[in-house]
């Protein structure tokens, strides 16, 4: 373990104050002992950080998927008091609501014969990398009310079922939204990529539930094992980014103006009532629900081809959940037996709300919210489910994936691309993206082990395993 | 070729130095092209547009922030690049060809032009900056 650094048990490690200067609470992280060596200083370091802001309610905190970030750490958590805290887009990133989605079908994995043509299919369909332009013939008007409204917007466009929205967090449209402080460059970025993949990690997959840990919760979210499912991976694109670069810009001279200390510009922030506080916010909100629409209209997509190729309805498709991993919330939680308004921070983080919540769909509501967790491309994802730890321990929050151990440029120089896909092929994953440097970049060599940062979640019981599922055939930008 | 990449986990960063701040800002932007679309030619595509920040940092984000949008939404892929700094005002003429999937992908998308670690420095007769980006 690194100096400075006390293991409390053996998921959890505590950075104590003082470990940078001007820490108000102590950082805790979750990590095995196994995963130990994966840990970066720079990471810890960034953590505390965070420990610095004003307003930070029990400790900064980050899940086993923690890295190297900017500002946060990937992986963090923290929240911040109404009346004396900050809200920051270092806790939130550039993707705001980068996020992930999981479809069900009603096919079984025999049934799918034709993968190669599913998949291509999926790609002619879904635009898909860098410079890939939407397909939606979106008005001024039109994404104006998609950044207010979100995934309701959509299904009254046209773009998926009524059942959708309840399964979204948030039912896909956050409440605090306001496009007016959405500037006219990001609503440029915007408008011609409203429903397109993008590229980096962001991937959709076609998978197969191999392993059914807790049946009961699986019936809940209409699971079973052999079971065919869709997951869907992307953020808010250029809007997003946008966004994030503008108000950055505004709070770097906010945290002079108000003399807030900030170890790290990028951890650069307003208080939450403050104009510079209050437009960041409202902003990120309406980035979100652009991030929660440009995943539906994907679903759209999705379900269309599946429809045509494979003779299903849309609704025997339902959504099982979408879930945000880059984001700033406004929650409600128990603290010190008193409920408290926070603004959570959730960057590389999941939230996974434990049963019994109102924010968790009615149908749901009583075994926790889902918490899905992407893998890569060779690597399972998961299913699981939130819980009453997680409320207590770390704001209703878990990890969101895998997180990297190699850089993007080490894998692509270590792993043509074109060996990583015929590797995935002879394992049965059919893989087509936009070029195999894409491909190498993401090869499965590049991440944690998925299994081992569930293994810790597990073990910390901040969320529990419900079902595995396995990649078939993946279409990345 | 004046800049490296810095070993990084989750994102790229870049390390750039020039004999001067206008080349080193220039070296920055090619950096950043050359992450993003692996190979550029100067075809002719131009634009001029300055910048004004608060200091020489935030000058070196708000700059790639700008060519980021403009490569964005004009579709342009930026080669080469003509650097005026004055105080914490910049002009520059870039320079480049139209985006073609055929030939530019292959590439990381950046996101955005973290502060992180973000600083410029002189040492001698050398200005150097490291710069994270956000893939």
């Amino acid at each position: 373990m690194l100096e400075g650094i006390e293991r409390i048990n053996e998921v959890e490690c505590e950075v104590p104050v003082g470990y940078v200067p001007g820490m108000r609470v102590s950082a805790r992280f979750f990590l095995s002992e196994d995963l130990e060596e994966s840990l970066e200083e720079g990471a810890v370091h960034q953590l505390a950080n965070v420990a610095t802001l004003p307003g930070i309610v029990r400790h900064a905190l980050a899940m086993p998927d923690i890295h190297s970030g900017y500002g946060f750490p990937i992986g963090g958590v923290a929240a911040f008091r109404e009346e004396t805290g900050i809200i920051s887009p270092g806790g939130v990133g550039y993707d705001i609501n980068c996020g992930v989605r999981l479809l069900a079908t009603p096919l079984r994995v025999e049934d799918l014969t034709q993968m190669r043509a599913l998949v291509e299919e999926l790609f002619r369909t879904v635009p898909t990398g860098v410079g890939a332009e939407s397909r939606m013939r979106l008005s001024a008007q039109g994404l104006e009310e998609m950044l207010v409204e979100g995934v309701p917007w959509a299904v009254r466009e046209g773009y998926g079922i009524e059942a959708d929205a309840v399964h979204c967090e948030e039912n896909g449209q956050m409440q605090d939204a306001d496009a007016v402080p959405v500037s006219k460059r990001a609503r440029k970025r915007g408008m011609p990529q409203a429903g397109t993949l993008g590229s980096g990690n962001h991937f959709l997959e076609v998978q197969v539930i191999d392993k059914v840990f807790d049946p009961k919760v699986a019936a809940v979210y209409g699971l079973e094992e052999g079971q065919v499912c869709c997951m869907i991976h992307c953020g808010s694109r250029g809007l997003g980014h946008q966004v994030c670069t503008d108000h950055l810009r505004v709070l770097e001279s906010a945290t002079r103006k108000y003399e807030i200390a900030i170890p790290d510009r990028q951890l650069a922030c307003a208080p939450i009532h403050s104009p510079e506080g209050e437009a960041y916010f409202g902003a990120m909100a309406a980035a979100a629900n652009y991030a929660w629409v440009n995943r539906q209209v994907i679903t759209h997509e999705v379900r269309k081809v599946f429809s045509r190729l494979f003779g299903i309805e849309y609704e025997e498709m339902p959504l099982v959940y979408d879930v945000a991993h880059n984001v700033a919330k406004r929650e409600e939680h128990d603290i010190d037996g008193r409920r408290e308004t926070l603004y959570v921070h959730r960057k590389g983080a999941t939230r996974a709300f434990g049963p019994g919540r109102l924010e968790v769909p009615a149908d749901y509501r009583a075994v926790g919210q889902p918490v899905i967790i992407p893998g890569s491309m060779g690597s399972s994802s998961y299913v699981l489910h939130g819980t009453d730890t997680a409320m207590e321990r770390t704001f209703g929050s878990t990890c969101h994936g895998a997180g990297r151990v190699m850089s993007r440029t080490k894998a692509k120089k270590s792993m043509p691309g074109k060996e990583v896909r015929e590797a995935l092929m002879e394992r049965g994953i059919y893989v087509r993206a936009t070029s195999d440097a894409s491909i190498a970049e993401e090869a499965p060599a590049a991440y944690k082990e998925s299994d081992k940062v569930v293994d810790t979640v597990t073990r910390a019981r901040l969320s529990l395993p419900v079902v595995r599922l396995r990649p078939l055939g993946v279409i990345k930008g | 070729m004046p800049f490296i990449e810095v070993p990084h986990q989750a994102d790229v960063k870049v390390r750039v130095w020039a004999d001067d701040c206008n080349a080193l800002f220039a070296e920055a932007a090619r950096a950043m092209f050359l992450v993003m679309y692996v190979a550029a030619e100067d075809r002719g595509v131009e634009r001029s547009f300055t910048v004004s920040s608060d200091d020489l940092t935030s000058l070196m984000v708000d700059f790639l922030s700008e060519l980021l949008f403009i490569s964005e939404v004009d579709r342009v892929v930026f080669s080469s690049f003509e650097v005026t700094i004055d105080g914490t005002e910049l002009r520059v003429r870039a320079s480049g060809e139209p985006f073609d999937p055929a030939r530019h992908l292959g590439g990381m998308e950046i996101k955005g032009v973290s502060y992180s670690g973000l600083g410029i420095v002189r040492d001698g007769e050398q200005f150097s900056s490291e710069i994270l980006f956000d893939v």
